[in-house]
């Protein structure tokens, strides 16, 4: 554990750190665009180069690829090292177009950033600026501005070394060598080709669902869970702020999922995610489930209750399909509320859909349900079972084949989603969505992660979490 | 003769560069020697005693890199000859492979004797024809001799030398880049640390070495590191071949000991300036070394010392000879065009500088330059001294400031009057 | 590139064996001599052959000058434009060149026969000026040698 100095301070270095690693680790900013926490070093932007202090006269060098040695003393804010940053900030604007106004990258975007921080003046080049390709379709997910590239190169190597199919290069060379994607077609298959459009300093690779959407100062980020498979990757859910809810915009606006982006969790994902989270909006936008029914036929809620309950108490061999999308909260309020009174049995509420990669080595699963770790773990992992007396089928969440249910029982159907089988249930309740409640889900290792509610519910419907109690028929429970 | 003469003391013939004809001369018998009665560590203190130095530019110690190889280690080393000489104005490690290439392998066993390298590389760039042809030539004679492959020269040693062909990048001539090219991607230099002696070609110890230098290890061998130390100078032992060429009467490729008087080798042994025109600059060393005025050599003698006294280089042995009359504004747009054509485009101050010098310098050229324009051009070879991955962009730089100090008037005037003083003349005198 | 196999395993073993990433170079370079460049196909065949990332093999081929994806003329006459070739005459030369076969220098003649280039140092600058076609280096050119050269090629 070496000592060294960083900015006149001791720092207890880690073995084989580099200073970047070191002074980050110890709260010292060093500005970087290359370089990245889960990447190899490449070195190339050179604008993470620090000082190194010594009796004979010191040098700079970049900090991201500099061993940290015993009693070294570095620098990271000298007046030299601004001169440095300040070059290479002019080197690295000198053709970058500067269309923030235009660019979806704004505001999120480190050349903005560390040019603000560090140089701030206008170019000194008179040279007019070296043209490239703007709207260079890299895949039909992320589109690609050759101008606005810096070539850090960290799209390349995650493709090389995190998703692991060499889908992107580097083309020609100099000042005119491009990013392009290998010819056969390898990043329009990669599974996790969007990671490089939160990797990428500048605008460049922008996703094309995000494309001109919504200004990212406008959009807050809400921590939530990935309910794609079970391993739960943690996630930022983006949608309008409550302070910028506007009138004057559609009201589908104000309440849609702008975009997904990855949380970082060690622990679970790192600071990585699959394609198929990035489309949450669709998954949650789809049409809701707002009202109660009996038979297809719209009730109040206290109506639809009270007609549960009696099936409830008049049930004598009541099955339970319990959902594995629903939350460890929710779950917990079934157990205690009515866990006494079905046999329960765990569910799927969505199934891999035709050609879906089942699972990999990077972090796709085959289970693609987000809690079947909590729910197995309460009501156990056997497949559903009913016998020629079954007389009520209680069915929680998606996914269900109702033709396939025992003819002759009563069925309670609690879903979100707007689909024909609600209306054919004795009793239907509509439910709220993830995105409308906090609650945590368990991963298939264990891990516990924590989701947070982005919209309002909707009046009519109900938090199956507080609706258990009320169906519950045993004595002191909710009426 | 500019002194005396270590590798090419023989006569160019139809045939001496033929195996059988080498061996007329000695050859192989170095490496006999070495094999049977010298250890590895022996033949590496014998080089380092020498104080022989590269000859690719950087005149490193070639006994010091040597030196970082671990022996006995359990890993694989390998050994490359860069014979990439890509650096304009340069053509004398040519010369050793066409006329002297079992010298070039003889040396390259030695040195693979000495650093337990199993596997050798000659990477020689993808242009040469007949260098590569003599080569290969070369390399094919030895393994039928048995002084290459499982059993060299029957004893239980064995090696393999690989003649990689380069396919036009000049960034492949550095070390790094050099050996990216061997993995078989783009020849892009790498960072430092590691050195290519910890982690090299594919991450494993590599000495790369320059065609010239290793050449001068069977001499070593042969006589001792002492009679090497003879000749020269005490900083700057043995000799350098020069390759001179531009506006001189008698371009060609020389052998100069170390120390030789400048001017001497200039107006006497390469015949004077062509037409007996007055000497307006010399680069000495390739294009990346510092321009010195003709006034300047004179007190001058070729070695290291020397001439970094005098601000410049030995570099890589491309002496360029300037006539008066020449338009150094052109001329540096000659080489600002070059170097942007070589950018490999990874590090930022490179990528963006070198285009950036290119577009100013063609902006002069064109007559549309502006007084800050060579002020720019300080401040952007300044910007690329000791920041960038390899040493293009200071080569850069160093070949920028070098005119602009000692012609900045050149460029004033053009910048003023919107064209050349001297007409724009790049070719003071038509080729006989 | 399937002829080519049998000459390709030869190539791979001079090689160590972990060194199947190397014969990229080698292996293209002997392509374009047999086709007259790099096509599409190669590029699958090659990365199959050689288990390397296709895309390893894009980057090469649009690194290296020497390297082409499209067939060029017959004759591909490349005129060095750095500096000794520069104080010697290749401008001009250049020039003439352009002017007699009525193309610019990056271009190829409507018959096919001869594409024009230029090319940085060749490490020939002490015969300047060079022109190299194909292969074959042609040093101490001048106008009259242009022209002698010109009828030559078929």
């Amino acid at each position: 554990m070496p000592e060294i100095f960083i900015n006149g301070q001791p720092v207890a270095a880690g073995d084989n750190q580099t200073v970047m690693q070191a002074a980050l680790a110890n709260g010292f900013f060093i500005p970087y665009f290359c370089w990245h926490p889960n990447l190899s070093v490449h070195g190339n932007c050179r604008i993470c180069t620090v000082e190194v202090e010594s009796d004979g006269g010191g040098w700079l060098d970049i900090a991201c690829n500099m061993p940290v040695t015993k009693g070294m003393r570095i620098l990271t804010d000298s007046e030299k090292v601004r001169a440095r940053r300040k070059q290479t900030m002019q080197f690295l604007t000198l053709n970058h177009p500067v269309d923030c106004g235009i660019c979806d990258k704004a505001g999120e975007c480190m050349l903005q950033d560390h040019h603000v921080a560090y140089n701030g003046s206008p170019s000194t080049s008179r040279e007019p600026k070296v043209k490239s390709t703007k709207f260079f379709p890299l895949s039909k997910r992320i589109v690609l501005d050759n101008e606005r590239c810096i070539l850090c190169t960290r799209c390349v190597r995650f493709t090389r070394e995190v998703s692991k199919t060499d889908a992107l290069g580097v083309q020609s060379r100099g000042d005119h060598s491009l990013i392009r994607p290998s010819e056969d077609g390898a990043f329009e298959r990669d599974e996790y080709s969007d990671n490089v459009v939160d990797l990428c300093p500048v605008g460049a690779l922008l996703s094309r669902s995000f494309h001109y959407q919504a200004r990212v100062w406008y959009l807050k980020p809400t921590p939530s869970v990935c309910p794609g498979c079970e391993r739960g990757c943690n996630v930022d859910l983006w949608h309008r702020r409550p302070e910028w809810r506007l009138r004057a915009l559609d009201p589908a606006q104000n309440n849609r999922i702008d975009r997904v982006t990855p949380r970082d969790n060690p622990a679970v994902n790192g600071p990585w995610m699959c394609n198929k989270g990035r489309d949450l909006a669709a998954v949650f936008g789809r049409a809701r489930a707002e009202q109660a029914m009996l038979k297809g036929r719209p009730v109040d809620m206290p109506a639809a209750i009270a007609n549960a309950r009696q099936l409830i108490s008049a049930a004598r061999h009541p099955v339970a399909l319990v959902s594995s999308w629903a939350s460890n909260e929710e779950l917990a309020s079934f157990k205690s509320a009515l866990g006494g009174v079905f046999a329960s049995y765990v569910k799927a509420d969505v199934a891999p859909a035709p050609g879906e990669t089942l699972s990999d080595d990077v972090l796709i699963r085959p289970d693609k349900n987000p809690n079947r770790a909590g729910a197995c773990a309460l009501f156990g992992a056997e497949a559903p079972r009913y016998a020629a007396d079954t007389d009520l089928v209680l069915v929680w969440g998606e996914g269900t084949d109702f033709g396939a249910l025992p003819r002759g029982a009563r069925t309670i159907f609690l879903n979100a989603w707007l689909q024909p089988e609600n209306g054919h249930a004795d009793v239907f309740f509509p439910i709220s969505a993830q995105t409308e409640r906090a609650g945590t889900y368990t991963n298939f290792e264990g891990v516990v992660s924590a989701f947070s509610p982005c919209f309002a519910k909707a009046d009519s419907v109900a938090d199956a979490e507080a609706l258990f109690p009320a169906l519950s028929t045993r004595p002191g429970s909710a009426t | 003769m500019p002194g005396r003469a270590l590798l090419t003391g023989f006569d160019v013939t139809a045939t001496s560069h033929l195996l059988a004809d080498y061996r007329a001369r000695g050859g192989y018998a170095t490496l006999e020697k070495a094999l049977s009665s010298m250890t590895p560590q022996q033949i590496g203190a014998e080089v380092t005693a020498s104080g022989l130095l590269g000859h690719g530019g950087a005149a490193f110690a070639v006994g010091r890199k040597w030196g970082v190889i671990r022996l006995n280690d359990g890993q694989p080393h390998y050994l490359c000859a860069n014979a990439d000489e890509g650096e304009p104005g340069t053509f004398k490690d040519r010369w050793i492979l066409e006329h002297a290439p079992h010298l070039l392998l003889e040396s390259m066993l030695i040195a693979a004797y000495a650093l337990q390298v199993r596997h050798a590389f000659v990477y020689i760039r993808g242009e040469f024809d007949l260098p590569y042809r003599r080569l290969q030539g070369a390399v094919d004679e030895a393994y039928a001799a048995g002084l290459l492959g499982e059993r060299v020269l029957d004893r239980d040693f064995a090696c393999d030398i690989i003649v990689y062909r380069g396919a036009g990048s000049y960034v492949c001539g550095e070390a790094s880049g050099l050996i990216t090219s061997i993995e078989g991607k783009r020849g892009y230099p790498r960072n430092r640390p590691p050195r290519l002696t910890v982690r090299g070609l594919y991450q494993k110890p590599t000495v790369i070495n320059n065609v010239e230098s290793l050449a001068n290890i069977t001499g070593i061998i042969r006589d001792g590191a002492e009679a090497f130390r003879k000749v020269g100078t005490a900083k700057s032992p043995g000799t350098q071949l020069i390759s001179i060429s531009g506006h001189i009467a008698k371009p060609g490729v020389y052998e100069v000991e170390f120390g030789y008087p400048f001017a001497k080798f200039i107006y006497e042994d390469c015949g004077g300036v062509l037409g007996g025109r007055a000497l307006k600059a010399v680069i000495p060393g390739g294009i990346s070394t510092k321009a010195l005025t003709g006034a300047e050599i004179e007190p001058l003698k070729l070695d290291h010392a020397s001439l970094a006294a005098a601000g410049s280089s030995i570099g890589s042995g491309g002496m360029i000879v300037i006539a008066e009359g020449t338009c150094m504004v052109r001329l540096l747009q000659v080489l600002l065009r070059f170097y942007h054509h070589e950018s490999c485009g990874q590090c930022t101050p490179c990528r963006e500088g070198m285009g950036w010098m290119h577009r100013i310098i063609d902006r002069i050229v064109a007559g549309e330059g502006r007084p800050d324009d060579i002020g720019l051009l300080y401040e952007i070879s300044r910007a690329n001294d000791g920041t960038t991955i390899c040493g293009m962009g200071d080569a850069a730089g160093y070949a920028t400031v070098g005119i602009l100090d000692k012609f900045r008037d050149e460029f004033e005037y053009y910048i003023e009057h919107k064209r050349s003083r001297l007409g724009g003349v790049l070719e003071v005198a038509t080729h006989a | 590139m399937k002829h080519l196999i049998p000459e390709f395993d030869r190539l791979r073993q001079r090689f160590p064996d972990t060194f199947a990433s190397s014969l990229v170079l080698p292996c293209v370079r002997r392509i374009q001599e047999d086709r007259g460049y790099v096509a599409d196909a190669d590029i699958d065949e090659l990365a199959a052959y050689l288990g390397v990332p296709r895309v390893q093999i894009e980057e090469v081929l649009s690194y290296y000058t020497m390297f082409r994806r499209k067939p060029i003329g017959r004759w591909h006459l490349q005129m060095c434009r750095n500096i000794s070739c520069s104080m010697r005459g290749s401008e001009r030369l250049l020039a003439h060149l352009e002017r007699t076969l009525g193309i610019a220098a990056g271009e190829t003649t409507a018959d096919g026969r001869i594409t024009l280039s230029t090319v940085e140092c060749l490490g020939s600058c002490g015969t300047a000026p060079v022109l190299v076609v194909n292969e074959t280096y042609h040093e101490n050119m001048d106008a009259a040698r242009i022209d002698a050269l010109l009828k030559e090629l078929d």
